[in-house]
């Protein structure tokens, strides 16, 4: 049984057809990478996978329901986390308050849990989860640290640690690995099998292949709003049409320019 | 604990010195505290959740004149109040409907629109309100200034106490600024941003509502002219001196703000004393940017 299914997706932004037709699945424990070149609409998918945008056609399915008319924060409050490729915090807040909010999805999830935001960020309730998510972050010892002050590198975790916070079902990885140093890729590589092995499904993209390669179960590979392919990461790098679209080919010699031509 | 002592000490210091005062320094405080009401409602809309207003004077309006009409028509004043607070949320909210929609300038626009309209339906409606001839002789149940003045550091205090409880360290702070500063984050961590932001319209119409009732009960007498757009800029500016996301530094410059130009009075000469006024402000902006809550946050530090 998956965590996610969608079938047939199709996203049109005026005259540009930016996803035609994409079906994936994911399992909980899986990691699924999501990858592509630059414009392929992985980000596109993952906007509408979290519901910023509305799909033209096909399903999204989560669970066992139907959410494509659920807005952003109702799929959130139904264990859909996600990070973004351009790292959104509130800069001027500090660590904890950062990841404390991740824990909105389960304040709100319930009509009675309005009193709960009532409570102090201090509360067992609060601390408990946040300083647990910090710790298995290794971010431990910035808790009280003004984001702005930060690293690059770390700030992507307080990212990743604000999404795991709330202990989603789905967590949808937006290139987490850009700017981090060696070390701070193997953390995440770790973090990554730490996530997954609580049963949470995971959907990574990523244009560290090698990173992909280690961490993914199954990947499946988009190219100009197409779904080229989806199957293990070492079939993918043998498969003739990944390697053109990774290439380039399509641009140089291909058809598409061609086409367009006559 | 010695902390503690000390704030007790404090409080009776202040709830003390009215005796002291003349009249005319009690009206001005107790003036300059229920201003400190509008500014908190401001503190709560932009400072918390990020929503910029330029039309809290009409919230104020609302609550003054409800309160002004119904008590003269024989409702208790203090039933009066309430209904003026429950109909300026109720606005809050109508006006929340189409404005947290919007963002930035257009939203500034539309809540000074808003303004605007309150005030024209003050004037124009002299059926009701007797329009630009004032509102007379509005009954408040007899409390001397003594006791007004205790009230309202009661009802002040507890509200700063509240928003900076609020702000500081409850739940609700964090999902509030969190829509403040992004509104797709706040969303992707299932934080309703529309509800918030409808939620903080009501609320900081309540608090400005509630500043109106009261102002009408304590000065008795109403014109469509304390409650213009010029109005909401000075409760603006108040929190702005203040620092806009501190409920403790609002309260402060409300105070100031309102006593400073007062007490220069004693100079003379009408235009002269509000040039001083406008170049202390200005200094105030140029070396504090974040305002007398900044300067109390840095002491903090």
């Amino acid at each position: 049984m998956s965590v996610l299914e969608l079938s047939g997706v199709s996203k049109r932004f005026g005259g540009l057809q930016a996803l035609s037709g994409i079906s994936l699945s994911v399992s909980p424990g899986e990691v699924l990478g999501l990858i592509g070149p630059n414009g392929a609409g992985k980000s596109t998918l993952v906007s509408c996978i979290t519901g910023v945008l509305r799909i033209d056609g096909g399903t999204i399915r989560f669970g066992d329901r139907d959410i494509q008319g659920m807005a952003p924060h109702q799929r959130a409050r139904r264990g859909i986390a996600r990070t973004f490729q351009k790292v959104r915090l509130a800069d001027q807040l500090t660590v904890y308050e950062n990841v404390a909010a991740g824990l909105a999805s389960r304040w709100f999830a319930h009509a009675n849990g309005w009193p709960l935001v009532f409570r102090p960020l201090s509360a067992a309730g609060i601390a408990k989860a946040v300083n647990r998510t910090l710790e298995q972050v290794g971010l431990a010892d910035v808790s009280g640290t003004i984001v702005k002050s930060l690293p690059f590198g770390r700030r992507h975790f307080v990212e990743i640690a604000r999404a795991m916070v709330s202990e989603p079902k789905l967590l949808l990885l937006d290139e987490p690995a850009t700017g981090l140093t060696e070390t701070e890729r193997e953390r995440l590589a770790m973090l990554v099998n730490g996530i997954t092995a609580d049963g949470c499904a995971l959907i990574l993209i990523e244009h560290d292949l090698e990173l992909v390669g280690r961490l993914c179960h199954r990947v499946t590979v988009i190219n100009q709003g197409h779904h080229i392919f989806t199957g293990t990461p070492a079939a993918a790098q043998t498969e003739p049409e990944v390697v053109r679209a990774y290439l380039g080919m399509n641009q140089l010699i291909g058809g598409g320019a061609d086409d367009a031509c006559h | 604990m010695s902390r503690r002592i000390l704030l007790i000490a404090a409080f009776a210091v202040i709830a003390a010195l009215p005796l002291t005062f003349s009249a005319f320094w009690i009206n001005m405080v107790i003036s300059a505290l229920i201003f400190s009401l509008a500014v908190f409602s401001i503190n709560l809309l932009t400072g918390l959740t990020g929503l910029l207003s330029f039309g809290q004077a009409g919230f104020v309006g609302i609550g003054a004149y409800t309160l002004g009409v119904l008590a003269k028509q024989g409702t208790p004043p203090l039933l009066a109040g309430l209904y003026g607070v429950l109909l300026a949320m109720l606005f809050g909210f109508l006006l929340g409907l189409p404005a947290a929609r919007l963002k930035g300038h257009y939203l500034a626009i539309g809540t000074l629109g808003f303004g605007i309209l309150i005030y024209q339906l003050l004037t124009n409606s002299v059926d009701i309100t007797r329009g630009p001839m004032g509102l007379i002789g509005i009954p408040t149940g007899g409390i001397d200034k003594q006791t007004w003045y205790l009230v309202m550091l009661c009802v002040c205090l507890t509200l700063l106490a509240t928003l900076f409880y609020i702000d500081r360290y409850s739940a609700l702070g964090v999902t509030l600024k969190m829509v403040r500063h992004d509104e797709i984050a706040a969303q992707a961590s299932g934080i309703n941003v529309f509800a918030v932001k409808l939620i903080a319209f009501t609320v900081s119409a309540g608090f400005a509502g509630l500043s109106g009732a009261l102002f009408a009960a304590y000065v008795r007498f109403l014109t469509p002219d304390l409650f213009n757009e010029q109005e909401s800029f000075r409760y603006m500016m108040m929190a702005v001196v203040g620092g806009i996301g501190s409920p403790l530094g609002g309260f402060a410059a409300s105070l100031m703000l309102t006593m400073i130009p007062e007490g220069l009075r004693a100079l003379g000469e009408d235009n002269f004393r509000l040039l001083i006024y406008g170049t202390m402000v200005l200094f105030v902006l140029w070396f504090l940017p974040a305002g007398i809550g900044g300067l109390i946050e840095r002491r903090r530090k």
